[in-house]
């Protein structure tokens, strides 16, 4: 891989806006598990994937059941099915690869948002938040739903699912959506209330088993787990985010629940659940502006862990807030003045991608420098000036046999072409499954340009180049046998120098060629 | 494999024999390359088609036409179902191997498009040119992703990594470099000498670079150091930009072209030359070994114009 060339002198977060997307108006985005494809969910009750390698659209869900705006989007494990909620109380389970629905349902209330449980490749269940009740685990192949418990107070213990209701059994507020989540593997949900408690919950048996109280109280409106299940993020109508370290073991997190009884018999009831949610998660830092005091929207964790980051909408504005994870605020990035809805980081890269109210996706890139070091092979990058001590015998005239110590490798050495190393940032995928990566790029047929689609579907064009200008004199061919025509997209790059007597100098005319945004890029 | 020494020792070299020479081609060969999945062989040639044949019956299968020029360098789509060819009408075109229809043409570079091949993911093709740039293109839409000024000279030779994720360019003005595939930047030189670099492809697992220079030796770089390990020498390389590859499937060589009308093949690594086939009568400039069985493809220039196909007995 790549990751010894990079240079690590330069932080690991992004910094500047890269590139947008722009298809129809997208709400909601997810990532899938390496990163590759980005779903995004769009108001007119469709689902676009890119492919972030090519930054172009390499499928579109689309169902003419579901024409209302997307609420939130969901992958499975290894990217073979996506679960999408929308605005029209339904929840559709997508078939990646081949495009196809596989099943919908549809629930009570709107689901705010919906996710796919984690462990298996082709779940079945999902956690879903509907707006305005407790949130439910949903069957999406029979459509039964079981709600989870949101307090802590005596009905804890049962499996009987509570009918439905329009308030809480503490009767809070019928419409603040209740937060949860699924831990790394799926076996435990934690439920952050209006209470300001977090909840963990066992969703097979629907028990509650632990609960950590915010001080404060105030109402949780995300939680959220980090990529590798190490730590969980909550935020809060007080305006503060908090990181918890999870204190159970990643796999089996359940079995340890259950076994973690140093906890004497009597204490009982909701001392109990306290205790042993104290086992479980432990406050490790807290963040927010004291100055504006923002209302934090879609909070998450970088890819690795490491960086916290926070979306602001407040008065309109596009900001993303970078904390490092022991707490300092480390960059604020300001994007254009549309309010910002959504905000995911890359699972591997140091990108953001956010989405601004006017459905535009924004990736947020760190800002390339040019490393001169890397000119010569065996240059090296100081950070600052070293003394430089010569040895002893440095300048003495020496026998030949001295300098010879330090020739190259020993050219005898076994070399091995053919073993791969692992990736270490992936190291939990068991090899069983296959992972979708990409979807299979088949080429667009080539379509006179006045109608081809591919324009408008692609990322953003370079100087308002528009399509059709400088075709006119070349119309008429279609695809295969055309020398002079360029699509649309090329015209910068028109190399019908052939004949014109190479008049047309528009690629003389950037001196650092890059096609694509290099308004926007360095 | 039967073997006649002491079960301790390696078995006995297995010199390659002559299968079949394939004589469709009009003028010289340029470039031969089997598909990913092993059924069929491509090659390209200056007479402006392509020739896909059966790899198992070395039947002529199809003619792709359509190139105003020669063609210099092909490469085949990771699932084996496209293929993209570069020539000398400075454009590129990617032919759909079971509808036998040219789906894109790629324009942008300014002069002979000299080396092409596509990512492991297949969604990217990179391409370099006499017009000293390489070009990342997108496959879906044709786009030309980036644009990159790479060289002073022209660009002999480009290959992504196994991941995708780097992109190694070979040029006449003596450089390797090291660019990174999504964004385009320039990463590394892995090295900057006076002799022109002919061709450059990482190996199967993406650590190491088989560089060819035109001072007639092949070397094996690890570019994390910047060192090479291994040189292979013996042949004849000065003038063509011969294309060199890894055999795998039998022991661990290294195959490569030569202007001495011969097929070389050394031992990875011990470097010894192994065997040096002969049959072509001009320079054998491209070489192409079979995913999963032994056999090697070779093409000669204008002085020969075939294919031939040799295979080793086991």
């Amino acid at each position: 891989m790549n990751a010894p060339i990079i240079d690590p002198l330069q932080g690991d977060f992004p910094e500047v806006i890269e590139e947008y997307l722009e298809h129809g108006i997208m709400k909601c985005i997810a990532f899938n598990r390496r990163g590759t494809l980005l779903a995004a969910g769009c108001s007119d009750g469709s689902c676009i994937i890119w492919d972030f390698e090519t930054r172009g659209i390499a499928q579109e869900l689309r169902d003419k059941d579901c024409v209302s705006g997307i609420t939130s989007v969901s992958w499975s494990k290894y990217g073979h099915r996506i679960l999408v909620s929308a605005a029209d109380k339904s929840l559709t389970l997508w078939d990646v690869v081949k495009g196809e629905k596989i099943t919908r349902t549809s629930l009570q209330k709107t689901p705010l948002q919906a996710r796919l449980h984690p462990g298996s490749s082709t779940p079945s269940i999902c956690l879903a938040c509907p707006l305005s009740s407790a949130p439910m685990i949903v069957d999406l192949n029979t459509g039964s739903t079981i709600l989870v418990p949101v307090s802590s107070s005596p009905d804890t213990g049962n499996g009987s699912a509570p009918p439905s209701r329009n308030k809480f059994s503490d009767g809070s507020a019928p419409y603040t959506p209740v937060a949860a989540c699924f831990n790394k593997h799926g076996d435990l949900i934690y439920v952050g209330n209006s209470k300001g408690e977090i909840l963990i919950i066992d969703h097979k048996n629907v028990k509650v088993h632990g609960v950590v109280p915010i001080t404060g109280g105030a109402v949780i409106k995300n939680i959220v787990f980090s990529r590798n299940g190490q730590y969980l993020l909550t935020n809060s109508n007080d305006r503060t985010i908090r990181i918890y370290e999870n204190l159970l073991p990643l796999k089996g997190g359940l079995k340890a629940l259950d076994e973690s009884s140093n906890i004497p018999y009597d204490v009982e009831g909701v001392e109990r659940l306290k205790a042993v949610g104290g086992k479980c998660l432990a406050l490790f830092r807290e963040f927010q502006d004291a100055i504006t005091k923002i209302h934090w929207k879609a909070p998450c964790f970088s890819g690795d862990g490491e960086w916290v980051v926070g979306g602001s909408a407040s008065k309109g504005e596009h900001k993303i807030y970078i904390w490092d994870r022991a707490g300092h605020l480390v960059k604020i990035l300001e994007g254009p003045r549309e309010a910002l809805v959504d905000l995911a980081w890359h699972p591997v890269h140091p990108i953001v991608v956010s989405v601004s109210h006017t459905g535009l996706v924004y990736i947020w890139a760190k800002d390339y420098t040019e490393n001169w070091s890397a000119f010569a092979p065996d240059f090296k990058e100081l950070e600052e000036n070293e003394e430089y001590v010569e040895r002893e015998d440095e300048f003495d005239l020496m026998p030949e046999t001295e300098k010879v110590k330090e020739s190259e490798v020993d050219e005898d050495d076994e070399v091995d072409i053919v073993t791969v190393d692992v990736d270490s940032a992936f190291s939990d995928s068991d090899m069983s499954q296959e992972e979708i990566c990409f979807l299979p790029a088949i080429p667009c047929p080539e379509v006179p340009e006045q109608q081809d689609k591919c324009v408008e579907s692609s990322s953003k064009l370079v100087n308002g180049h528009h399509p059709g200008s400088p075709l006119s004199d070349e119309a008429g061919q279609n695809g295969q046998a055309m020398e002079h025509a360029a699509s649309p997209i090329d015209g910068m790059y028109n190399s019908d120098a052939e004949d014109d007597g190479g008049t047309r100098l528009k690629r003389r005319r950037k001196p650092s060629e890059k096609v694509l945004g290099s308004s926007l890029r360095r | 494999m039967a073997s006649n020494t002491a079960t301790a020792q390696p078995p006995p070299y297995r010199p390659y024999r002559h299968l079949k020479t394939l004589t469709d081609h009009t003028r010289a060969v340029s470039c031969v390359k089997f598909s990913n999945d092993g059924t069929l062989l491509a090659s390209a040639s200056l007479d402006k088609t392509i020739l896909i044949y059966s790899s198992q019956t070395l039947a002529l299968l199809s003619v792709f036409s359509g190139h105003s020029a020669g063609v210099s360098d092909l490469a085949w789509s990771s699932d084996s179902h496209y293929l993209t060819s570069a020539s000398d009408d400075r454009t590129l075109r990617i032919w759909d191997a079971r509808s036998k229809d040219c789906v894109k043409t790629l324009k942008g570079h300014t002069d002979f498009v000299f080396c092409v091949n596509f990512n492991p993911q297949s969604d990217l093709i990179v391409s370099g040119s006499f017009d000293e740039t390489v070009r990342v293109w997108d496959v879906k839409t044709g786009r030309c992703l980036h644009a990159i000024r790479a060289h002073s000279m022209p660009v002999t030779s480009v290959h992504f990594n196994r991941d995708g994720s780097l992109i190694v360019s070979g040029s006449h003005d003596g450089s390797c470099k090291i660019w990174d595939a999504t964004t385009g930047t320039w990463l590394k030189n892995l090295f900057d000498e006076a002799t022109a670099v002919s061709f450059a492809k990482f190996s199967p697992n993406g650590k190491f670079i088989l560089v060819a220079t035109l001072d007639n030796s092949l070397k094996l770089w690890n570019y994390s150091t910047g060192k090479f390990l291994k040189i292979y020498t013996g042949h004849t390389n000065q003038v063509y930009c011969i294309t060199s590859t890894f055999s795998v499937t039998n022991g661990k060589y290294i195959v490569s072209g030569s202007e001495d009308n011969c097929v070389y093949l050394w031992d990875l690594q011990g470097k010894n030359l192994v065997q040096k086939i002969e049959g072509h009568t001009d320079a054998v400039i491209s070489v192409t070994c079979h995913p999963t069985e032994n056999k090697i493809a070779s093409a000669g220039l204008d002085g020969d114009r075939t294919v031939r196909i040799w295979v080793q007995d086991t």
